[in-house]
């Protein structure tokens, strides 16, 4: 995917554009808001990755123009200022993700994966699918098969998380703030074993696993591994 | 309610206070004036009696008895005219002038001064009048009743003390109310001074107290708050603009060294490299997540972190169910009694009680878990209790501190910061936090005032 970099501190911008790069994506760059904004505004990216301060014009101001002038590029924020409060500011803006500095490369091409496919929204019969996997989100209903799985109301939100974002990687920190909307670590590996449970609910006793853990990353759910 | 509170306070005991003084002066000059006025009156009426008893005596000397009793009778003629009340009596104690008739039975005080009452028939009516008189006697035995009548004297003095009265109770009542309404204005300029200070405690650092613009005493004492808060504002948000540019000084360099690493890992081949370039890079995540929890502590101490109600039975809820299959099964017992709203902050609540029960976890070694919320008067009081080896009683306060891990713990992960978040966001929702021994165990006691329900 084509991703437009807009960052000032070159040598991070450059570690993350080789990184990004190396994953296969397209990357360009500009080094402060003025011309990120330009650049942003001339070109057509997949997603935008803004720093949040940035000289001469400021991350959330870019976020701000370009959504007032209609565009609706995919924009997800990078921010050394990591307080919940301040990511509220992002999206409220107008961002569609809020990573915060130090981040995972991992974990911010997760995020620009999700944000650029934002695939497996719920179609109009409000239902997720995936191989022989159903998801009903307005009867609140799982089928595999054929057959009803029972799954506690969190587990159904996993599940359906997991859904909209089928064949991509989704992080811990994703599944935390997306499932739970908790932005903190909680230092246990709980959500490894929501997984686990998630993975015994739907998987057992099928002969084609849907839920892998990808090392490293964090989860998919996808057909083929 | 507004009442007990007005009744309790101390401008109310001043204004109580204020009432019965003003009242006591009232009693005490007007006491004066009656007192005054009555003996001016009685001493005035007694030297006329006097004066005449003393004019008739000289005239019974000086005349033969048939004129001094004709003369007694002309001025015992229509007596209520003028008053004056008369009756002669003879040696033997026979009646030979006069207007009343009581000599015989009339008790005298020494000094020859009586009272008593005479009935008056005026048309129809029976009346009763009180008389006061000097009674002389006459040389040769005869007795002399000179008086007068004190009915209206005596009418004038109860109506200068039901006066008298009544101006009381009025200046009473008037001192109660001016009091009263005197130490409302007060009353209610200290109510906002207390309020404003209170929401400005709680956060709302920007707002200052509003002047009557009078330059009163309380104006001037609003200005001087007002510079103190002003000074509390600049302090704040400076200490608060240092704390995140140097964090987001801090926050680049880490990225930046992660990054590298994360390059050199990605360009070296060497297994030795990459196994260093991974340990700089677990190194730089565990030092961010220091960094992030001495953060947040600095924002929950800050007082700055945004407030909202937040439904504590289901932050309470959501994070028991969060963390149960990290529990064995059977081992985390909730009890949570629903509909509890506070004011707070979601995230760092959350957060506290993550923490709370990430270390009953990792502390009770297994042991049950009890997580209680329940309705404890006007508080939410939130309570985990673990059945691990405890925090010994020396140890409590220190464990609330910054980077301090106990004995015992090292071995285990954790970086000492996780009570001293639960400590930082209980003083900013003013909660009462409290560690005890559970015998044996940990129980931590979180106790948050309580958002009275809305009606809706």
């Amino acid at each position: 995917m084509k991703i437009l970099l807009v960052e000032d501190d070159r040598r991070a911008s450059e570690y993350l554009a080789k990184g990004l790069c190396e994953l296969g994506h397209l990357v360009e760059q500009a080094f402060d808001g003025e011309s990120g904004l330009k650049v942003a505004a001339a070109g057509s990216y997949d997603v935008l990755v803004l720093d949040r301060m940035l000289p001469k014009l400021d991350g959330l101001e870019i976020v701000k123009q370009l959504r007032a002038a209609g565009n609706g590029v995919p924009i997800l924020i990078l921010s050394a200022l990591d307080e919940v409060d301040e990511r509220i500011q992002g999206l409220r803006a107008g961002g569609d993700d809020y990573l915060a500095k130090p981040y995972h490369l991992e974990e911010l091409a997760a995020r620009l994966d999700a944000l650029v496919r934002r695939q497996g929204e719920a179609g109009p019969a409000g239902k997720l699918k995936l191989a022989d996997l159903e998801l009903d989100s307005r009867a609140r209903r799982v089928m595999r098969a054929g057959r009803k799985i029972d799954l506690t109301a969190r587990e159904f939100q996993l599940l359906e998380f997991l859904l909209r974002h089928a064949g991509q990687v989704v992080t811990r920190t994703m599944i935390l703030e997306g499932v739970w909307d908790y932005h903190f670590d909680p230092k246990t590996n709980v959500i490894d074993v929501h997984i686990s449970r998630l993975r015994q609910a739907i998987d057992k006793g099928f002969e084609r696993q849907l839920l892998h853990t990808v090392r490293g990353a964090g989860y998919t759910l996808t057909e083929d591994p | 309610m507004a009442f007990v509170t007005y009744a309790r306070s101390s401008i109310a005991r001043l204004a109580f206070l204020q009432g019965i003084l003003l009242a006591a002066a009232m009693v005490a000059v007007l006491g004066g004036v009656y007192f005054g006025t009555s003996r001016i009156l009685a001493t005035e009426g007694d030297q006329l009696i006097a004066i005449e008893a003393q004019s008739l005596t000289e005239d019974f000397r000086d005349r033969d008895l048939d004129a001094f009793v004709t003369a007694i009778v002309d001025r015992a003629e229509d007596p209520w005219v003028r008053g004056g009340v008369y009756e002669l009596r003879g040696p033997r104690g026979d009646f030979l002038a006069g207007n009343v008739v009581v000599l015989p039975e009339l008790v005298v005080q020494p000094g020859g001064w009586a009272e008593f009452e005479v009935a008056v028939t005026r048309g129809d009516a029976n009346a009763s009048r009180s008389i006061r008189a000097r009674v002389v006697d006459l040389n040769g035995g005869f007795r002399l009743l000179v008086g007068h009548d004190v009915q209206d004297r005596r009418a004038f003095r109860a109506v200068m003390l039901r006066s008298i009265a009544w101006a009381v109770v009025v200046t009473l009542l008037f001192g109660l109310f001016a009091g009263w309404w005197l130490g409302r204005r007060i009353s209610r300029a200290a109510h906002g001074i207390s309020a404003s200070a209170g929401r400005i405690a709680a956060g709302s650092l920007g707002e200052r107290l509003p002047l009557t613009g009078s330059g009163d005493e309380i104006d001037r004492l609003v200005g001087r708050f007002n510079e103190l808060l002003g000074r509390v504002e600049t302090l704040t948000t400076t200490m608060r603009a240092v704390l995140d540019s140097t964090a987001h000084d801090l926050r680049g360099h880490l990225n930046r060294i992660r990054g590298a690493a994360q390059d050199a890992k990605r360009t070296v081949a060497d297994a030795a490299q990459v196994a260093a370039a991974d340990t700089v890079i677990a190194e730089i995540d565990r030092l961010s997540a220091t960094l992030q929890g001495l953060l947040r502590i600095a924002l929950a101490e800050s007082g700055t972190a945004p407030l909202e109600d937040v439904d504590l039975s289901s932050v309470a809820n959501d994070l028991a169910e969060f963390y149960q299959p990290a529990a064995e099964p059977g081992q985390l017992l909730a009890t949570i009694e629903n509909g509890l709203t506070v004011r707070g902050h979601r995230q760092l609540l959350s957060q506290a009680l993550a923490n709370l029960l990430d270390n009953a976890l990792k502390y009770g070694r297994g042991s049950p878990i009890t997580l209680t919320l329940a309705r404890a008067g006007a508080a939410a009081r939130l309570e985990v209790r673990d059945r691990g080896p405890g925090i010994p009683a020396e140890h409590r306060e220190l464990a609330q501190l910054r980077f301090r891990r106990l004995p015992g713990s090292t071995g285990l992960p954790g970086s000492g910061l996780g009570l001293s978040l639960v400590a930082a966001v209980a003083r900013l929702h003013q909660a009462r936090l409290q560690l005890t021994d559970a015998a044996p165990g940990l129980c931590v006691v979180f106790e948050l005032p309580l958002i009275a329900p809305r009606a809706d």
